[in-house]
């Protein structure tokens, strides 16, 4: 009873804080509307978007292709920084060779590899996959490493106790040990990822996301640059669920029930 | 019960560098016995269980489990931690079968096995439910039906119930005494806690301090369910006190 009244309260707080939000969108934007469109001519710019395709592609077109940039790098990072973190984490001799190379690179954010990148790449789908690559490897290898080495001693004393060998510790402890890092990780991933493949795609691109606040930059339609913003913001967050969604059905243990 | 020797230690020495910390200790355990190691604070118990799991060498001396070398690959040692260890993302159930499944035991005994556990711990309703969501004498008990489902050959435990409160380990004590009887296992137990040395074991074996030798070995003759309150027990602990006392 009190926790579901105090949860009702929370919901009100959150819907009172971003109506708040739209306020304050109304209030700055009325004066001067074509500079900043007022959240109505926003929404009307969405409609009309929805209705006629931009450089001939649908908004869910536009999204999809953003989407499957990150989609095929995000997986590749996972794939190759879990096995490159869990080797780094496990093995001392790996970490010392391989650990001071991304140490030097991690200080470099991905956005900056983009005029790089597509002077050795051209503007074709590799390069910007490359560049979300880079910007998702980097959160994945560094967690998973960091998930793996923490690992509880004791765990490895259990399983040594048992007389499970390396594969089976691998497989049995430390994996699964290290599991909530390695998604903590992922997150990390995503949302930097995402935040690649806008900029790759501002830069030099004829589709996705990005591209469609380019196009309102350059044709001075303010009110589809706010679209593009609230369509990366919204699709960012909802990456963000799934993959919360996603932990919660993989790892059931890292949730507390209700007792 | 039998009287075959299940483990034997013989003159075990263990040195780090120069500082002596086992002395020549020799004992023997009956298959099926419950045995308690007492001895003041620092004087190399958990030196000494290492050695019995194997994880450190020994210096000199040997110890044998069936008259061979004790050998971790062919002999089946459990060992419980004084901190709970069990495995977080496993539940109850797979916390229990875990031993079984690295020995790669055929599925129905596994089952076999757990349920059999399971229901000795009275975990039935836990069964499917993860560390977290019990309380820590309760993740301990998972702990100590993981090392009993095995079967082993020879269980340690290093003072499972350090932590626990004077109600829970009562508790927890008749339960061990429980499915030490149901699984015939030879137990090895290892406590500061005098009265409960007194009130699971079938022998007490006293330490003296570093470096550690057998002070005594006393047989504790007493009928079970025993009582701390019972004239008999209190005799036997005053005596296992006073050897620990006159260092």
């Amino acid at each position: 009873m009190n926790a579901k009244s105090s949860k009702l309260r929370d919901l009100a707080l959150s819907v009172i804080s971003l109506l708040c939000l739209i306020g304050i969108w109304f209030a700055l934007s009325s004066s001067r509307p074509d500079f900043f469109p007022t959240p109505q001519m926003t929404w009307d710019r969405f409609m009309e978007l929805i209705e006629y395709p931009v450089s001939k592609i649908s908004v869910l077109g536009h999204i999809w292709a953003s989407l499957r940039r990150v989609a095929i790098a995000f997986c590749c990072a996972v794939v190759l920084g879990i096995s490159l973190g869990i080797a780094m984490g496990w093995n001392k001799k790996i970490r010392a060779a391989v650990n001071p190379i991304f140490e030097a690179l991690r200080p470099i954010p991905p956005i900056a590899w983009i005029p790089l990148v597509i002077l050795w790449f051209g503007v074709g789908e590799f390069p910007k996959i490359l560049l979300v690559f880079i910007g998702s490897f980097m959160p994945i290898v560094l967690n998973t490493m960091t998930g793996v080495s923490l690992v509880d001693p004791m765990y490895l004393s259990v399983s040594r106790v048992f007389k499970a060998n390396t594969l089976q510790t691998m497989v049995h402890v430390v994996l699964p040990a290290s599991i909530p890092a390695i998604f903590a990780g992922m997150k990390a991933a995503l949302s930097s990822g995402w935040m690649v493949v806008v900029a790759a795609e501002m830069i030099a691109s004829k589709s996705g996301v990005g591209f469609l606040i380019n196009r309102g930059s350059e044709s001075y339609d303010v009110a589809l640059i706010l679209c593009g913003m609230i369509l990366i913001g919204v699709v960012g967050a909802l990456l963000g669920v799934v993959l919360t969604l996603l932990e919660r059905w993989f790892c059931p243990w890292t949730t507390k029930k209700e007792k | 019960m039998s009287n075959d020797v299940k483990v034997s230690v013989r003159n075990l020495t263990k040195c780090f560098g120069d500082l002596k910390v086992l002395d020549n200790i020799s004992f023997d355990i009956k298959k099926g016995e419950f045995i308690c190691v007492v001895g003041p604070t620092g004087c190399g118990k958990t030196t000494f269980l290492n050695l019995l799991t194997r994880l450190i060498p020994q210096t000199s001396g040997e110890i044998l489990i069936d008259g061979e070398p004790a050998d971790p690959k062919k002999h089946n040692i459990s060992f419980v931690f004084q901190e709970p260890s069990a495995f977080s993302w496993l539940t109850t159930q797979e916390n229990i079968e875990y031993g079984l499944r690295i020995k790669k035991m055929p599925e129905d005994y596994i089952k076999q096995q757990s349920d059999k556990v399971i229901n000795l711990l009275g975990l039935d309703r836990f069964r499917d439910a993860y560390p977290h969501e019990m309380s820590v004498s309760m993740e301990q008990r998972v702990v100590i039906g993981r090392a009993f489902a095995m079967n082993p050959d020879l269980l340690l435990m290093d003072e499972p119930y350090g932590q626990m409160d004077i109600k829970m380990r009562f508790f927890l004590e008749d339960e061990v005494i429980k499915l030490w009887k149901a699984t015939g296992s030879t137990v090895l137990f290892i406590t500061h806690n005098l009265e409960e040395a007194v009130y699971l074991a079938e022998r007490v074996l006293v330490l003296s301090a570093k470096p550690a030798t057998i002070k005594a070995q006393v047989p504790i003759e007493i009928g079970r369910p025993r009582k701390v309150s019972d004239p008999a027990f209190i005799e036997v602990r005053k005596q296992i006190t006073d050897m620990i006392k006159w260092w």
